[in-house]
């Protein structure tokens, strides 16, 4: 048995936010669970996966968000619990049946759990997904902590269930990926029998009856959320300052309030339940300060909706000064912290507070980079996607037409940086490198010379690229798409997909043919082994001078942290000391100056490169490059 | 230096004094020597950045920092003074004896047969050319064999990176070595033969130079482009320019005579060509080019004792033919090849923003630039 599974009613067990959100679905009685995988929203489902079968659910690695909430909707249509989970780029492709959902309403209760990514920092954007909830009239929860991210899930299908909507709850990365105590419930023991109710169909359309009977459905939401425990307020009954904040935020203020010891000035309202808002509870706190700071990571959302239910009651509040990310109290974007907040809360109080010097990171970083060794980011040692980049960046220079090359979503994104040469050009979302080849690959015609190239790996593929491939054949687009098939969604944690052959619960399934799927789409199709540099500068150079048409390149070779699991090294391989040429004309320390393998080392002393054999996977791709053919491989 | 800036003797000095401008000539003497420049299709192409202040790129490249007295000195023993053509021992027209030279190579065959003479003297084991091939991409091989020089035969009037053969081997460490090349080839090499920098080449072991005349030559791509354009993409068998004042491409392919218009075809001669001093391959042991009105036949010169004692031998062995060079003919070739340096230097000082000719991709004292766009013949007078 899972930890995540045990029927311990009382206990107390340390789990991170994504697990207690799991464990919240399964005391709700969840029945089906998809999603695809987005940092920091994939252990949702990853957990779930774990005791599916122990637990009876479904579990499933959708091919991308809006299918995964269409699965988990489709339980709901037949009076099962579901759970859908993802990333905030995620909502946007699931948006699209999300804003049909609230018309058409749902049945079992139905949570959307959305994982902000605040910074950016394993996401190609920064984005609050919060506003969809506002867009689609549905209810939002913001967990504050390990606990109510439990709680919150648990409680979040009950409100769907009683409003007939889908419930959204939006985590950030500090709960998701965080560890906190969560005191354990009861799991339940009915097994449910699925049935679709026929005889009343579920539809957006009509729209406008539909859209009455959302508002209907809204204005219950408004009246619960009055009553809801997940809003409190902590502090004196008259503060010079109260602070309004939800989710992250709520950590942050009080440790902010604590470490300025301003509990009698300072109080904080918490809201859990930030759409709608709990307008009477709302307005009753807003009368007792005259200054309002909100406290909330990325957009203003719950600034401006606060603002706009003080708009509709100003006369009856009287006059307010609103502090926050309009005041420019908050940064507008990046992720929160304790300093950040307890300095917005010392400049509005005027309270002798010992601020973190100004130069307090730099001299951390700098101390810090005295313990651990300076390194970019980068792909891993062995990453196909390394040599894969290493050929494109000859054969573009070779072809010496200023090829553009369309990057997309994935480990392989990282061609943006000196990892991968520098070589791609754009990143957008999922699937987008090669809807932009569509376009640039028009181009020719009013006299572009470049050739175009879009990258896209295999689960970007399935996610949202095969639309594209149907719209590049059927319009006539002219370029090479190359398939970075690694055979794993490498990024957010090596999760299966339709070409790996096994399910998010490690069952066996068929595969989808990548070259088979191409060339249904019109498309040439090569596969070449990127660990074969030559070949692959070869292919890429006589696909790249064929004039028309959609060309697919397959470089196929497993990812280098899964081959790691199952198959030993390739290669031994060893630098000859004696032919190294170092630093000198004629190499110039091209392995570890430009090509780059973490798995490759320069010893300054000797003034030659050596191979680090602790991280050496052994791919051997490095022995093709070194000019003076002093990188040995033998087979290992 | 004076500003005290860093100038780069390296790749990045490389890139942006002779590919930023245009001014590569594609010789071949770059590369294959490290991972960085890479030739495709006639262009040399920058794989990476590479910072070493001081490089063997920069070093051989024929259109950088060129002191020209250095490497003349080096080479014959005397500075750049004689302005015309260049030292030499003999000049004369030739021909090789045997017609199978005649019939493939350019007017009288005598670069082809002399280096399939030293062949079989054992004077060279292995000779460097460019095979003249139907797509005519150059591209330098090593020949060690009758046969292999014979597909060499003949002109393609593209420039090509001949020299990156040397560079690149294989070698077995013993060969002695005999190149035929253009003039900027002839003069990378003699630069390789006179710098300083560690070499890690063969070049010690180049005993025998033989140049090539030439006036220009082609950008491969663009000319190519043109020339399939016109044939259909027949592949090319013959190319030949008929001599002033016709100056007619004659291009034979698909068992057919083409004729094209040399004014069709200057818009792909490299810009590189326009900014060079030699038209004789000064710098080589022999230099052979055509004889104006005298098909069939080479003008010959033999400028080192090496070059001298070359031509001498294969007379006696009765490989070549010669005969002295028509005075008129002699006359004429000096005033070609000086008409080329004055042409180069107007380029380059229209090429500098200053109007300066000394300070180019060459030195040259002001001395002998005056000489040279005075065209006084004070020094190394022509003696047939």
């Amino acid at each position: 048995m899972s930890f995540i599974s045990q029927d311990a009613p009382g206990k107390t067990v340390l789990l991170m936010g994504n697990e207690a959100i799991a464990r919240g679905a399964l005391e709700a009685g969840v029945k089906v669970c998809a999603a695809y995988p987005g940092n920091p929203s994939s252990e949702i489902i990853g957990t779930l996966a774990k005791v599916a079968e122990e637990m009876g659910l479904h579990v499933e690695w959708s091919v991308n968000e809006k299918v995964a909430l269409e699965v988990a909707a489709a339980a709901s249509f037949a009076g099962l619990r579901g759970l859908c989970a993802m990333k905030q780029n995620g909502l946007n492709v699931a948006s699209d049946f999300l804003l049909n959902l609230n018309l058409s309403g749902c049945r079992g209760g139905l949570v959307l759990v959305v994982a902000d990514d605040p910074a950016g920092v394993s996401s190609s954007n920064e984005e609050d997904s919060r506003i969809f909830a506002k867009l689609g009239d549905l209810p939002l929860l913001e967990p504050a902590n390990f606990q109510e991210a439990k709680e919150m899930t648990k409680s979040a299908f009950e409100i769907s269930e009683r409003l007939g909507l889908p419930v959204l709850i939006r985590s950030v990365t500090r709960v998701s990926h965080a560890r906190g105590n969560v005191c354990l419930d009861e799991l339940p023991r009915s097994i449910p029998k699925p049935k679709f109710e026929t005889s009343q169909p579920l539809a957006a359309f009509p729209a406008m009856p539909h859209h009455k009977i959302l508002h209907e459905r809204f204005n219950r939401a408004k009246e619960m959320v009055e009553e809801s425990a997940f809003n409190f307020y902590r502090g004196p009954e008259k503060p010079e300052l109260m602070v309004v904040t939800s989710g992250s935020g709520w950590m942050y203020s009080l440790e902010a309030v604590i470490n300025l010891n301003v509990q009698d000035r300072v109080g904080i309202l918490k809201l859990g339940t930030t759409w709608p808002l709990p307008e009477s509870l709302v307005l009753n706190h807003l009368k007792k300060a005259d200054r309002i700071l909100f406290i909330e990571e990325v957009d203003p959302f719950l600034e401006n909706n606060v603002k706009e239910v003080y708009a509709q009651n100003c006369l009856a509040v009287g006059p307010k000064a609103f502090f926050g990310k309009a005041s420019g109290d908050i940064p507008g974007i990046g992720e929160l912290n304790p300093e950040i907040v307890t300095q917005a809360i010392q400049n509005l109080i005027q309270v002798p507070y010992q601020p973190r010097p100004a130069d307090y990171a730099m001299a951390a970083h700098e101390a810090s980079a005295q313990l651990v060794p300076a390194r970019a980011l980068g792909f891993c040692p062995g990453c196909p996607h390394r040599a894969t980049y290493w050929a494109v960046k000859v054969a573009l220079a070779l072809d010496g037409r200023d090829g553009v090359v369309l990057g997309d979503i994935g480990c392989y994104s990282l061609g943006l940086g000196p990892s991968g040469f520098g070589q791609m050009k754009t990143l957008h979302a999922m699937g987008s490198g090669i809807g932009l080849a569509c376009g640039l690959g028009q181009l020719n015609r009013f006299g572009l010379e470049q050739p175009v190239i879009a990258v896209c790996g295999d689960s970007t593929f399935y996610h949202a690229a095969m639309p594209a491939l149907a719209n590049a054949h059927y319009n006539g687009a002219n370029f090479l798409l190359l398939l970075l098939d690694n055979n794993a969604t490498a990024m957010t944690g090596f999760q299966p997909h339709p070409g790996t052959g096994s399910t998010a619960t490690g069952k066996e399934a068929p595969v989808i043919d990548l070259k088979a799927l191409c060339e249904v789409f019109g498309a040439r199709v090569e596969v070449v082994d990127p660990f074969d540099v030559a070949a692959t500068v070869e292919i890429l150079l006589r696909l790249l001078q064929k004039e028309t048409g959609v060309k697919v390149l397959i470089l196929k070779r497993e990812c280098a942290l899964v081959s790691a699991k199952h198959q030993k090294r390739l290669f031994r391989v060893e630098v000859e000391q004696d032919r190294c040429l170092g630093e000198t004309c004629g190499c110039n320390r091209l392995c570890t100056r430009v090509f780059k393998c973490p798995g490759l080392m320069w010893d300054r002393a000797s003034g030659k490169a050596r191979i680090d054999e602790a991280i050496c996977t052994g791919c051997g791709v490095c022995s093709e490059i070194c000019p003076a053919s002093a990188i040995r491989k033998e087979k290992a | 230096m004076e500003t005290g800036e860093k100038i780069s003797r390296g790749l990045e000095g490389l890139e942006e004094k002779v590919f930023g401008r245009g001014l590569c000539t594609g010789c071949g003497a770059c590369l294959s020597l490290c991972p960085y420049l890479r030739s495709w299709k006639g262009r040399v192409v920058k794989l990476d950045h590479c910072n070493l202040e001081e490089g063997r790129c920069f070093a051989y490249c024929p259109r950088t920092e060129v002191d020209l007295d250095r490497v003349y000195q080096g080479i014959f023993g005397k500075g750049y003074e004689e302005i015309e053509m260049g030292p030499f021992r003999k000049i004369m027209t030739a021909r090789a004896n045997d017609p199978v030279w005649r019939k493939k190579a350019q007017s009288g065959g005598v670069v082809s047969c002399l280096i399939d003479f030293a062949l079989r003297e054992g004077i060279i084991q292995a000779g460097i050319l460019t095979p003249r091939e139907g797509d005519l991409l150059p591209q330098g091989r090593i020949i060690t064999s009758r046969k292999a020089v014979l597909r060499c035969a003949g002109s393609s009037y593209v420039a090509g990176p001949t020299l990156e053969a040397l560079n690149r081997g294989p070698w077995k460490g013993e060969e002695r070595i005999g190149i035929v090349g253009l003039p900027c080839q002839v003069l990378a090499l003699a630069r390789m033969k006179t710098s300083t920098l560690e070499k890690k080449t063969p070049i010690d072991r180049v005993d025998l130079v033989i140049g090539l005349f030439c006036t220009w030559a082609m950008d491969y791509q663009p000319f190519i482009s043109f020339l399939q354009g016109r044939l259909n993409g027949r592949s090319i068998k013959k190319l030949n320019i008929t001599p002033p004042p016709e100056r007619i491409l004659e291009v034979t392919a698909g068992g057919k005579m083409h004729r094209i218009s040399v004014e069709e075809i200057r818009p792909f001669i490299r810009s590189s060509c326009r900014v060079c001093l030699d038209m004789t391959a000064e710098l080589s042991d022999i230099s052979v080019g055509t004889v104006e009105g005298k098909e069939g036949w080479n003008t010959v010169i033999a400028r080192t004792a090496m070059g001298e004692n070359l031509l001498r031998r294969a007379k006696n062995a009765g490989v070549i033919e010669t005969r002295p060079l028509p005075k008129s003919n002699l006359n004429h070739l000096r005033e070609a090849s000086l008409l080329k340096k004055r042409r180069a230097l107007d380029a380059v000082a229209a090429f500098n923003e200053k109007g300066e000719v000394e300070k180019t991709y060459f030195t040259l004292s002001t001395h002998l630039v005056k000489r040279i766009l005075s065209g006084s013949l004070e020094s190394g007078e022509a003696t047939p």
